[in-house]
């Protein structure tokens, strides 16, 4: 995503620290912003303050360091404990997401639908083969689908899927073929599509795919132990060209400061999923052999409200929780301005469908908001983990920010192993996170519409839910577009979720890493290497 | 699990001003045991006095502030939300003061209680009190810690129970040895033919002269709970945030060391120093009163 | 002799014993049902069912006691709700890295503090006394977790010398883990180092003061040969029992370690399990930490015996 700051909307609310390193990393801080030996081609394509670029050397091990999902992870795409940085490596989509939030070919070529937006044609790539030597084909296309929509497989992506298909609108007039015809018109299905839950697996391997990872991707799996380590090595006969890497080697380690600690000492070359506070940043920054590479805007942060746990239930309460606190502070204090605000929209701002409404902070409103509801003097508890180092300081900044309208948070810390499992959608206030990536028709389904396993604040509108479903049906784009936005509006207004800013990731990586590049969900494993 | 000879089988006749008057006697003998307390007293000092000494809030976010070097607004600089160093340690001792102290005066009543008890009915009761106690002792500390913090969620009056829980056991079997040591059960036998009270020889014989190896066994068990109170902090089990503590500092800080290395060097500091100063006075007064410490380790 | 060890003996099990009837009834008394616990709150009552089925939870304690207690006598532990596996499976290889890393550290820290103990007893409140001494204060004062990520900072990162977390798994062999044992080995030995030395030090300062080194001193033996032969048998014997107590100490000491190097050994299953609500797993950790600790102690009590006669009763005149 080019971000464009303050194009639209002028206002200094877009504060961005440029001297983001300080004065102890200038040198390296030099390196960052002007990347290495960068062509200008490939200066116009990657990531301002991205990781450095250049020819890398031919083959090479890049290691990973990664948090471990669970004991019960596992490599099947379509699971919840889906082992996240290994799909990218091992699978392919149909279709992929660019940087720019537009759906683009993976393995399908291209696709159309007719005019009511019901059946879609999918022509896919040929000559692709699996790991194990068979050949890709439409079976294997349909055969993942189906597979996600078995309500056996609890598969995340089947909440988003299940409402406008059932398995059997899936069909496979020819081998390079796949035609579906869903329940409901919906002019963003290939869009949904490209959610990491959809790489696709070879038919009928749905028992084994878990501890096989047979896919097409650039790499094959050689071993992988849930919660522990693994390897994949280069698939030397990748339909998109053998990658530049020899193999890489993941290792889980649950501290994040165990993760860091191994970035500097040398041990690995790449902290995945991690987002290193400012602090860290900076320390691994003025190292010798790490560096930080910044993916914009890859992740927004939201402290949800559970609208089914009192005091949320109550709209005013939750709106007198948004219009207490101040989305700046937050920012300045838990990102040190590596962000931009996000006014309680999760729609990544300057992406297609984002519109800009917002609430006016007033906190002398949310006082009296809460003195109508009964609840003056609101006493809450805010969950934070070191799942994330941002989580803490986000929540105490908040914390500082409410207590002008008599909000007492009292921010209590939980353990980060059991983080999502005992305090995410247990607790009625807590801190995490979402990657941004996703389209925002799979966004709002998922995340706010009623009953969605990831609706995390339990909201529910039948509005909303109805203004979706039109949107997704409507033919005429810029109508979609005012549909999606008058949704959003309803989230800033009503739904659950604060969220007070969206932040780029701040990620370690050995300086001996080239290429790399990661937006949303996609991680380019091609082309990523070592420098000679 | 050998039981301790006691050096001073003293008469049980000692009056408490006695005591007192002796107490001070050696303290001045003793350098150590002055060098120990006057550390443990210059932490009470700084943690009460704290709102005076400094007139920073050690809670409030100041982002442009953030990650500051020393100066002369931020002798010890800054932290990565922009709070005073300094100030957090200053009011660093609040906590682990108040909570050590709660957590080793419940541990060392409960102990005391339970030892002189234990010794002055002996029989039946006494072993298989001791044999209960010597199961617990085996399950080690820190796991019973986490469990119990686990279930009923951290929060300083957890953490007290949960640390009286493990060392109780300790200070019983010091306390038996004491008090064994200076009533032995004939003696105590006798007393009650002589028509005394159990409760009256444990309050006129046994306690006041057994209050030196309590004194003792509290400086040094509070050392070992300050510890332990630190190691939960930092493995995210003790102090919400944003409670200036010491052990969270060091865990909140440890990356950025290299960069800023006070915000992790004056917590361990101040933490280090309340300990060598228990430490010195379990080991001066101990000297000085000739207390055997041979169980000390356990 | 002989009767006394079968009494220790008998009185070990028994501690060991009494301590797994205590951990299994904490276990039981905590709030909240285990099996929703592990489901949790959005489980079908058919799925709790289920697993307390499958857990056995629908049978009385004392049942389930004594078939658990049956079964770890034989080294089972029954299943990890959380991963579905043996606990022993996960269990055995956690531990054997861990009493790599306490073995190693009995090792450094017994040398270490004999030696140093020896010199501040001998050098009696003269300066290396005092150094020693002072050294040892801040070993004791210094919290062990401060003193790993020290020695991180110093050896892995700003001199790279020795890893700073282990990438290995639990399973990984010996030979793999051994760079990974140094620094949580000096983490520990330090702070276990200062407790034994005061011990050493107090020993060999009576030894020295009696009055058979006075006779040995006139006979014209020389100051080690007397230290060695003499000094340091009756010097350890005191000695023993503060080892003792710090292996117990170990086990608490090691999970906070081993969590800054993320060593896969006991210390880190336990966090881990106790984070999940692990019971099973923690069952076995507390009865097998138990039974380290009274053997332990048994091995100082009989090693006391063996080095001091006058220790031993009864049967001591049959030798």
């Amino acid at each position: 995503m080019p971000r464009s700051p303050g194009s639209e909307r002028g206002v200094p609310r877009i504060r961005r620290r440029t001297a983001l390193l300080g004065g102890a990393a200038a040198v390296s801080a030099a390196t960052l912003a002007t990347g290495c030996s960068r062509t200008g081609a490939e200066a116009a394509s990657s990531v301002p303050e991205g990781a450095a670029t250049g020819t890398p050397a031919d083959g090479g091990v890049l290691r990973i360091a990664r948090p471990p999902a669970s004991q019960a992870e596992t490599l099947d795409p379509a699971d919840s404990l889906s082992a996240y940085e290994y799909l990218g490596a091992l699978y392919n989509r149909l279709v992929r997401m660019d940087e720019n939030g537009e759906t683009v070919p993976d393995l399908a070529t291209d696709w159309e639908s007719d005019d009511e937006g019901t059946k879609w044609t999918f022509r896919l790539r040929e000559g692709v083969d699996f790991h194990d030597g068979t050949r890709f084909t439409s079976a294997d296309a349909a055969y993942t689908l189906r597979r996600i929509l078995d309500p056996d497989l609890a598969s995340p992506q089947a909440t988003v899927l299940t409402p406008l298909l059932s398995p059997e609108g899936v069909h496979t007039p020819e081998p390079g073929v796949l035609r579906v015809e869903l329940d409901t018109p919906n002019f963003e299905f290939p869009a949904l599509l490209t959610n990491y839950h959809c790489y696709v697996v070879p038919e009928g391997s749905g028992g084994s795919i878990g501890e096989s990872g047979i896919g097409t991707g650039p790499f094959r799996l050689e071993n992988f132990s849930p919660g522990g380590r693994g390897r994949v090595v280069a698939d030397e006969g990748h339909w998109e060209g053998r990658p530049v890497l020899d193999a890489i080697e993941m290792f889980a380690m649950t501290d994040i400061q165990a993760r860091t600690n191994a970035l500097l000492a040398g041990q690995v070359d790449l902290l995945s999923q991690t987002n290193l506070d400012f602090a860290t940043a900076r320390v691994v920054a003025a190292s010798d052999n790490a560096t930080i590479a910044r993916s914009v805007n890859a992740q927004w942060y939201v402290l949800p409200m559970l609208t089914t746990a009192e005091p949320f239930t109550d709209a005013r309460v939750r709106r007198a929780m948004k219009t207490a606190y101040d989305p700046v502070h937050l920012l300045d204090v838990a990102l040190q301005g590596t962000g931009v605000v996000g006014e309680d929209n999760p729609v990544p701002p300057e992406t297609p469908y984002w519109t800009d409404h917002s609430l006016e902070r007033d906190p002398e409103r949310a006082r009296a908001l809460l003195s109508e509801a009964g609840h003056e003097g609101l006493q809450v508890d805010l969950y934070t983990s070191t799942y994330d180092p941002v989580f803490t300081p986000m929540a105490l900044a908040y914390r500082d920010s409410v207590a002008e309208a008599g909000i007492d948070v009292r921010v209590r810390n939980a353990s980060a192993d059991s983080y999502y499992t005992q305090i995410w959608m247990q607790r009625p206030l807590m801190a995490t996170y979402w990657y941004t990536g996703r389209p925002a028709d799979q966004l709002l389904n998922q995340i706010f519409r009623s009953g969605s396993s990831y609706n995390e604040t339990a909201w529910s509108d039948p509005d909303f839910d109805d203004l979706l479903d039109s949107a997704r049906s409507t033919a005429d784009g810029d109508r979609r577009r005012r549909l999606y936005q008058d949704a959003q509006r309803l989230v800033v207004e009503e739904a659950g979720a604060m969220t007070p800013m969206f932040a780029d990731r701040l990620v370690g990586l050995s300086r001996e890493v080239l290429n790399y590049h990661e937006s949303g969900f996609e991680f380019d494993y091609l082309n990523i290497g070592l420098r000679p | 699990m050998s039981e301790p000879n006691h050096g001073t089988p003293s008469t049980p006749s000692r009056t408490a001003a006695h005591t007192v008057s002796r107490t001070v006697r050696t303290l001045r003998r003793s350098r150590t045991a002055c060098v120990g307390l006057g550390l443990v007293a210059l932490h009470l000092a700084v943690a009460v006095l704290a709102p005076l000494l400094t007139s920073a809030s050690p809670t409030a976010n100041v982002p442009d502030e953030a990650l500051l070097g020393p100066s002369g607004d931020h002798w010890l600089g800054t932290d990565a939300l922009g709070r005073d160093v300094l100030t957090r340690v200053v009011y660093g001792g609040q906590y682990a003061l108040t909570v050590s102290f709660a957590a080793t005066t419940c541990a060392i009543a409960l102990g005391t209680v339970l030892g002189c008890a234990t010794a002055l009915k002996g029989g039946r009761l006494d072993g298989l009190l001791m044999r209960v106690l010597d199961a617990v002792l085996a399950i080690p500390p820190i796991l019973a810690l986490l469990v119990v913090v686990t279930v009923l969620g951290a929060g300083p009056a957890v953490i007290v129970l949960a640390v009286t829980l493990v060392y109780t056991p300790q200070v019983v079997r010091v306390v038996r040895a004491a008090a064994l040591g200076v009533a032995p059960l004939d003696y105590v036998t006798a007393a009650r033919a002589r028509g005394e009270r159990t409760l009256s020889i444990l309050l006129r014989e046994v306690l006041p002269n057994i209050v030196h190896v309590v004194a003792v066994e509290f400086a040094m068990r509070a050392s070992w709970v300050v510890l332990l109170i630190s190691s939960l902090s930092f493995l995210g089990f003790g102090a919400d945030p944003p409670t200036p503590d010491w052990g969270l500092m060091i865990s909140e800080n440890r990356t950025a060391m290299v960069v800023l290395p006070w915000a992790t060097l004056a917590p361990i500091i101040a933490l280090a120093t309340l300990v060598v100063g228990l430490n010195l006075s379990a080991d001066g007064l101990s000297r000085a009163w000739s207390v055997d410490r041979t169980e000390e380790a356990s | 002799m002989l009767l006394y060890t079968c009494r220790r003996l008998l009185s070990a099990v028994l501690t060991v014993v009494l301590s797994a009837v205590l951990v299994f009834a904490a276990v039981q008394l905590l709030p909240g049902d285990v099996a929703t616990q592990v489901l949790g709150q959005d489980a079908t009552p058919e799925a709790v069912a289920a697993l307390r089925d499958q857990m056995d939870l629908n049978r009385p304690a004392a049942v389930r006691f004594l078939d658990w207690i049956a079964g770890a006598a034989r080294g089972d532990f029954g299943l990890s709700p959380v991963s579905g596996e043996p606990v022993a499976h996960t269990l055995w290889p956690h531990l054997r890295n861990t009493v790599l890393i306490a073995v190693s550290t009995i090792v450094v820290a017994v040398t270490a503090s004999v030696v140093l103990g020896v010199l501040a007893g001998l050098y009696r409140d003269r300066w290396p006394d005092a150094l020693i001494s002072t050294l040892t204060l801040i070993g004791m004062s210094v919290p062990e977790f401060v003193m790993a990520t020290l020695l991180v900072l110093l050896l892995s990162i700003t001199v790279p010398v020795l890893p700073a977390v282990v990438l290995d798994e639990a399973t990984a062999p010996v030979a793999d883990l051994l760079p990974a044992v140094v620094l949580p080995t000096i983490a520990l030995s330090v702070v276990m180092t200062a407790y034994i030395v005061r011990m050493t030090r107090t020993s060999i300062i009576d030894v020295m003061a009696g009055e058979f080194v006075t006779t040995a001193r006139l006979k014209g033996i020389s100051t080690v040969r007397l230290v060695v032969r003499h000094a340091l048998p009756s010097a350890l014997l005191p000695t023993l029992n503060v080892i003792a107590m710090n292996v117990a100490w170990l086990v608490g000491g090691v999970a906070v370690v081993e969590n800054v190097f993320n060593y896969p050994g006991i210390g880190q299953l336990m966090l881990e399990s106790v984070h999940n609500r692990d019971l099973p797993v923690l069952q076995a950790i507390a009865v097998i930490s138990a039974l380290v600790y009274v053997l332990c102690n048994l091995a100082a009590d009989l090693g006391a015996m063996a080095l001091n006669p006058r220790l031993r009763t009864g049967g001591g005149s049959k030798r």
